[in-house]
């Protein structure tokens, strides 16, 4: 089941304009981009993005303003994300879990700056939880402030700021660690 | 921020989203018409006074009703002025009424409660 999109008051004058195509065109890579990370896998990101633009289509007289249609997609990305990890019953691996070596293998279209530790990164976000993971990507992908993350994942700020900071610290310690054991094999 | 933090940003940058994916999307929605914009009452009510015509006829009639109401409402409270007076002039006219028949009352009283007085009238009486 996917995210209820919540229902919105106030529909009228204010209401964005419909031009549903410059829309999507405007949000595809935010959306699309949220999916991957969170993912890792990119036709279910694919789908699952075009989900949230046919949802969108679907709810497009609720929306007020673009900063409302930004907000909105945000939500219903996050939430069908977690929903989709949810529903995909998949085992959910521990970060203490994931293998040193990349066996996680992520989007070949991703080239960052350090390719070995930025592809180490991604492997690990998306070993995170699901909300742990989410919180993450929407704090350094969409540079959002943790009172913003709350508000998108419906959570109080002392959670997010909590994960946040428990999420980072396994994080570095992790990558520490694996960049410890490739300077030695060098 | 710190440059672990800056790593993380660098590797979760932003995504470019496939070639076609926009079309993609847009080509599923082709048949689905996008629901109609949900017109509120107060939509409705605002497009029929957006005329000027309509909008003066309005502001007439308000101004008018407003005027009837008042000159209604002013023979109300006087109708209701002259219906107090007139209960008040009631009130005390059956008060004085009241009180002159107590007097009365307390006059035959007392002419019958004095047997001497009785006697008196009754002989005054037969003389005449």
């Amino acid at each position: 089941m996917a995210e209820p999109v919540p229902a919105e008051a106030g529909v009228a004058a204010d209401a964005v304009p419909v031009d549903f195509a410059e829309i999507v065109r405007r949000h595809q890579s935010m959306v699309f981009s949220i999916a991957l990370h969170f993912l890792a896998d990119p036709p279910a990101a694919e789908e699952l993005a075009q989900d949230v633009f046919m949802q969108l289509h679907a709810n497009l007289s609720s929306l007020k303003s673009p900063e409302h249609v930004k907000f909105w997609l945000r939500r219903v990305t996050s939430h069908r994300c977690i929903d989709h990890l949810r529903r995909s019953r998949l085992p959910q691996v521990s970060l203490e879990d994931v293998p040193e070596s990349g066996v996680l293998e992520f989007s070949p279209a991703l080239q960052p700056a350090d390719p070995f530790l930025a592809r180490r990164l991604q492997q690990l976000v998306a070993s995170l939880p699901g909300k742990a993971r989410m919180i993450v990507i929407l704090r350094y992908q969409e540079d959002l402030s943790p009172e913003d993350i709350a508000e998108i994942l419906a959570m109080p700020v002392a959670t997010v700021k909590s994960h946040l900071q428990r999420s980072l610290g396994m994080l570095r310690e992790k990558v520490v660690r694996t960049m410890g054991e490739k300077r030695s094999e060098k | 921020m710190t440059r672990f933090e800056d790593e993380l940003k660098n590797a979760l940058q932003l995504q470019e989203a496939p070639d076609g994916f926009a079309d993609r999307v847009l080509a599923r929605t082709a048949g689905q018409a996008p629901r109609p914009l949900r017109s509120t009452w107060r939509d409705s009510l605002w497009n029929v006074f957006a005329q000027p015509l309509l909008r003066w006829a309005a502001v007439a009639a308000v101004s008018v009703a407003l005027v009837a109401g008042g000159i209604h409402y002013r023979n109300v409270q006087r109708e209701r002025a002259q219906g107090e007076a007139a209960k008040e002039q009631l009130l005390l006219a059956l008060r004085i009424a009241g009180s002159k028949l107590q007097l009365a009352k307390a006059k035959v009283d007392q002419i019958n409660s004095d047997p001497t007085n009785f006697s008196q009238t009754e002989n005054q009486q037969e003389r005449e």
